[in-house]
């Protein structure tokens, strides 16, 4: 296919979530703009990382490509991403209409390196039914209460493990899903501002959070040992078919959980706040970055860049027009505070969820604190050595205690 | 008479154990290819389906949607649709290891003979370097290899996964076939020769015939390396056009909108040209092996 | 049967020769030569994908880094369980099924074509496909243990460190017990019946048969497949990333898995290197022996 004079080719790598919708948006985004040509490349969610490794490694053209809160110490420190402020201070504008741990999860060095894909806070998800069987008429407000009703549901022979988590020691969810309850608390910091870990003192919050789950395992045992081989998409299959009743899962997760066709269940599950002192939660994002080969190509090609990332994650014609398509058709959350107050997506988010619920919860999300280009591999370590602990290998603050010391070698 | 009968009794039933775990997970994938997704998550599991559907099969195929992933409201069926490239994967797959089957043929024969039967110069230098190529771990020259087919401009092409599938397996290829030719007696195309013939046409004529269940054995591994391979085509393929079964199936399966029925289905279908192309070779291979490891 | 070796070369026949082997060498040398040489010059630097600005030449640090980790001495130690597994089981397995194979009965057809199955796909999918089965709740595994009663509630096999390293070493013996019997089966036929026969005519039983013919006679296949299983064993990665993700707390975590991680997760491309070169240098030590057994087998057979 030849170009003619004046188009410019962008490359636009993702990772294989709803390709067909991606193609459809880019079909629309060329059409408002016949000057600009993108391909889409795309690679299994779990292997992104790697495989964008080796294009960055080697110089692969990639102009636009999909990035996350977690990655992007990494990539911007090794220079393969670019912020967004210095060629296009247009961007800041979209700041304030951001959640606040959005703007956090894009934000390395003080300045944006992206705009959002979409964003989601890490939630408290319940099967209402089983809560019912169980006499409770309302979700659980705190830890405690979590431990009373699954004892309960335990006890009246409704489920044997009423909880399980995706403890898998290498998903990248479990930090997420530990800090999140952590960040339910009112002490909730695990670092201080020095970057020094402070979560493995005696009574800390990340220590309550740790405990608490190696009681469940080992003395209630309401906590699935199964959790330890479970990643995302296993338990919600588990908790679809009826076998779980309390879950920490990304949002996105309910709308799939209430989906007919999929699971047995569908339709009984809720979100509850984060039980917990504050309600708090991890808000997490993925966002789309423009490479650094992007930016060396030329002024052509930066504005180009610049009018897919707008399209894609900012406004066109003073819409959020794919974001805003990403929360109708699949569910997923959104950093764009104001699409709350539309209309039609507070009715559909209803039909599988509770809009009010969500969009409290969102201000209550906080960015992870403390991400680090060692942040991935240290959180490896993490999740090793609560697993001991799980194990009745070690106990909870030991657990933590070792955690922090692979943090102090890794900083250094 | 007795005592055979209770052997042969006990060999029945241990080869029914054993075919039991050989085909036990193909079977239960195989079920769970035409069970709707609620279905497969019963406990226990129903071992004879209760509900019986084309639905999965019909997805990959046509694109409609499995009954009952509805639509609610705006929300479109939260079914991953990255399961209908398995049909072009496999395109891919099959094309892209019947290539490097035949150069393995070719090429590899070809080497193999010539190290056999003919001594020059750095043969055998040659021949220990083939032979010591295969020391790092795929994962070790995964980016390497990427790199190196990058800069050749081939990223995302059929040519990337040959050249790569045939640098692995020509060594396996030349080692094998050298050592099957060297048992052979070189009578008769000493004789060939001398009636002047060339070393191709003695191989062609009159070593080839010989050699063939040796040689269709070695094709045989070559594709079945080809096929299965999954870390290089990770690497190297970026788009539909060239990703092969493994990257389509893996990818597939870790969609949070996967349906693990439709899962089965793109692994039954990944099952089919290999399987054909073994019971296909099933005896080049065995024969193969037997010849160059024994003697005859 | 004696190896005829080459004659020396006739004239024109040397252009022959090189025009037949260069393509193959060249092709071969691409993808060696500069992994190699890119995997030994890497090791010897500092190279930290999140530090660009600076790669030094630090000699044999990172060598040294490795080896020290408390990951090295764990990863081997797991490797060399896991090979201490899976290498016996496959081969007697192997051995086993070879002599189901052999028979000339109708079970045996049936498993002459179903052996090959496991070989015909990828490791990845097999993973995939075994994680299904010993998944905790919805397992097929599970499930027909507890149909059969011999459980009464599902058992969380992969995490546990036991029963994970033993639910991989199922799937993984699954996964090679084709070959393994396919190269019995083949050495096996080529026993010649006179043996059999004499054997029974001195009066030896099924059993004695078997521990004074086939044992010795197949005693070269049986190191072959040692040396091979335990290559594979240690360079195994895509199954038990799949299965386990090198769980529960690092139960299953070999020394494939710990080189992975240094290059795509800590972005340390030295470690990495330094740990491909170490790996390499393991498996030469076992292909030279694997060389120098085949070498022996033909003598023995001669």
């Amino acid at each position: 296919m030849a170009y003619g004079a004046g188009t410019t080719q962008l490359t636009f790598t993702v990772w294989s979530y709803s390709n067909d919708v991606i193609l459809d948006n880019i079909k629309k985004f060329e059409a408002k703009n016949p000057g600009i040509k993108v391909t889409m490349q795309d690679f299994s969610w779990e292997k992104y990382t790697d495989v964008m490794t080796a294009r960055f490694v080697g110089k692969t053209p990639t102009d636009v490509a999909y990035s996350s809160d977690h990655w992007l110490q990494q990539w911007a420190a090794a220079n393969w991403i670019v912020p967004l402020e210095d060629p296009f201070p247009q961007v800041k504008a979209y700041k304030p209409d951001f959640a606040q741990y959005a703007n956090e999860g894009m934000t390395y060095k003080g300045k944006l390196y992206g705009l959002p894909y979409y964003a989601d806070t890490i939630i408290f998800i319940y099967n209402e039914d089983m809560l019912k069987r169980a006499g409770f008429s309302a979700p659980p407000a705190s830890w405690d209460e979590v431990t009373r009703m699954a004892l309960a549901m335990k006890e009246k022979k409704i489920v044997e493990y009423p909880i399980m988590f995706q403890f898998q020691d290498i998903t990248p969810w479990y930090i997420e899903v530990f800090l999140s309850m952590v960040y339910s608390f009112k002490d909730y910091r695990m670092f201080d501002d020095a970057l020094n870990p402070i979560f493995d003192r005696n009574g800390s919050a990340a220590h309550k959070v740790a405990q608490w789950l190696v009681d469940g395992m080992r003395t209630h045992k309401i906590i699935n040992p199964a959790s330890l081989e479970t990643t995302e998409i296993p338990l919600v299959k588990a908790m679809g078919a009826g076998q779980v009743a309390f879950a920490v899962l990304p949002k996105y997760n309910l709308a799939d959980l209430n989906t007919p066709g999929a699971h047995a269940q569908a339709g009984k599950f809720k979100m509850a706040l984060m039980p917990g002192e504050t309600h708090g939660t991890v808000g997490f994002v993925r966002f789309y970055a423009m490479t650094k080969m992007a930016a060396d190509r030329g002024r052509d090609v930066q504005s180009a860049a610049w009018k897919f990332l707008e399209y894609f994650g900012g406004k066109t014609d003073g819409q959020f027009t794919v974001v805003r398509r990403w929360a109708l058709e699949k569910g997923l959350g959104f950093a764009q505070l104001p699409l709350y107050k539309d209309p039609q997506i507070r009715g559909a988010i209803n039909k599988w969820g509770n809009v009010t619920l969500e969009e409290q919860q969102a201000k209550l999300a906080k960015a992870k604190e403390a991400l680090t280009p060692f942040w991935g591999s240290w959180s490896l370590e993490f999740q090793k050595e609560m697993n001991r602990a799980l194990l009745g290998q070690k106990p909870a603050l030991d657990a933590l205690k070792a955690s922090a010391a692979k943090w102090k070698e890794m900083k250094k | 008479m007795t005592r055979r009968a209770w052997a042969r009794g006990a060999g029945t039933l241990l080869g029914l154990v054993v075919a039991c775990y050989i085909l036990a997970p193909f079977g239960w994938v195989a079920l769970s290819s035409i069970q709707p997704e609620k279905e497969l998550f019963r406990v226990p599991p129903q071992w004879i389906p209760r509900v019986v559907t084309t639905d999965n099969y019909r997805f990959i195929f046509t694109g409609r949607f499995p009954a009952g992933y509805q639509e609610t409201g705006l929300l479109r069926g939260r079914i991953s649709e990255k399961a209908r490239d398995a049909l072009p994967a496999l395109r891919n797959s099959t094309i892209v290891a019947v290539t490097v089957a035949l150069l393995n043929l070719v090429l590899g024969t070809m080497a193999a003979y010539t190290f056999a039967r003919i001594r020059f110069r750095g043969a055998g230098a040659l021949y220990m370097f083939i032979l010591a190529s295969r020391l790092l771990p795929p994962m070790a020259v995964a980016i390497p290899y990427y790199l190196i087919v990058s800069r050749l401009g081939l990223l995302d092409r059929y040519s990337a996964l040959v050249l790569i599938h045939a640098a692995f397996t020509l060594p396996f290829t030349v080692w094998f076939l050298t050592l099957y030719f060297r048992r052979v007696p070189p009578d008769i195309e000493e004789a060939a020769l001398v009636d002047g013939a060339t070393r191709l046409q003695a191989l062609l004529r009159i070593v080839a015939p010989v050699a063939a269940p040796a040689v269709a054995a070695t094709a045989a591994f070559a594709f079945m390396f080809s096929y299965n391979d999954f870390p290089f085509a990770l690497f190297v393929t970026s788009t539909i056009r060239s990703q092969t079964i493994p990257v389509i199936v893996s990818v597939t399966a870790v969609n949070p909108d996967v349906s693990f029925g439709v899962v089965a289905v793109t692994v039954v279908l990944t099952m089919i040209p290999p399987v054909l192309f073994a019971m296909i070779f099933r005896n080049y291979i065995t024969r193969g092996l037997i010849a160059v490891t024994t003697t005859r | 049967m004696t190896a005829h070796p080459a004659p020396r070369a006739r004239s024109g026949e040397a252009r022959y020769a090189y025009a037949t082997v260069l393509p193959v060498v060249a092709l071969i040398a691409l993808f060696t030569i500069y992994p190699i040489g890119s995997a030994v010059v890497t090791s010897l630097r500092e190279v930290v994908l999140y530090r660009p600005e600076s790669t030094p030449f630090v000699g044999l640090k990172n060598y040294a880094a490795v080896i020290r980790s408390e990951y090295f001495a764990s990863a081997w130690r797991h490797t060399l369980t896991f090979a201490a597994g899976a290498v016996p089981l496959a081969t007697v397995a192997g051995f086993a099924i070879a002599h189901l194979l052999n028979a000339r009965t109708r079970t045996a057809s049936l498993l002459n074509v179903a052996i090959l199955l496991p070989w015909a796909i990828p490791t990845v999918i097999s993973g995939i496909i075994w994680a299904w089965i010993f998944n905790s709740s919805y397992g097929a595994f599970n499930g027909a243990l507890y149909s059969l009663g011999l459980v009464d509630s599902y058992v969380p096999w992969l995490s546990r460190p036991t029963t994970a390293l033993l639910s991989v070493l199922f799937a993984h013996v699954w996964k090679e017990v084709p070959l393994t019997s396919i190269l019995y089966l083949a050495a096996l036929q080529a026993i010649p019946e006179e043996l059999f026969d004499a054997a029974r005519a001195d009066g030896a039983g099924a059993l004695a048969a078997l521990r004074h013919v086939t044992v010795p006679l197949l005693i070269p296949t049986t190191l072959i497949i040692v040396v091979y299983e335990t290559m594979i064993a240690i360079v195994t990665f895509d199954l038990l990333y799949v299965m386990t993700g090198g769980g529960p707390a690092g139960a299953t975590s070999l020394i494939s898995y710990y080189m992975y991680n240094s290059m795509f997760t800590s972005f340390n491309f030295g470690h990495g290197a330094a740990l491909a070169v170490l790996l390499a240098a393991s498996l030469v030590i076992f292909i030279v022996l694997y060389m120098r057994l085949l070498r022996s087998e033909e003598i023995y057979r001669e």
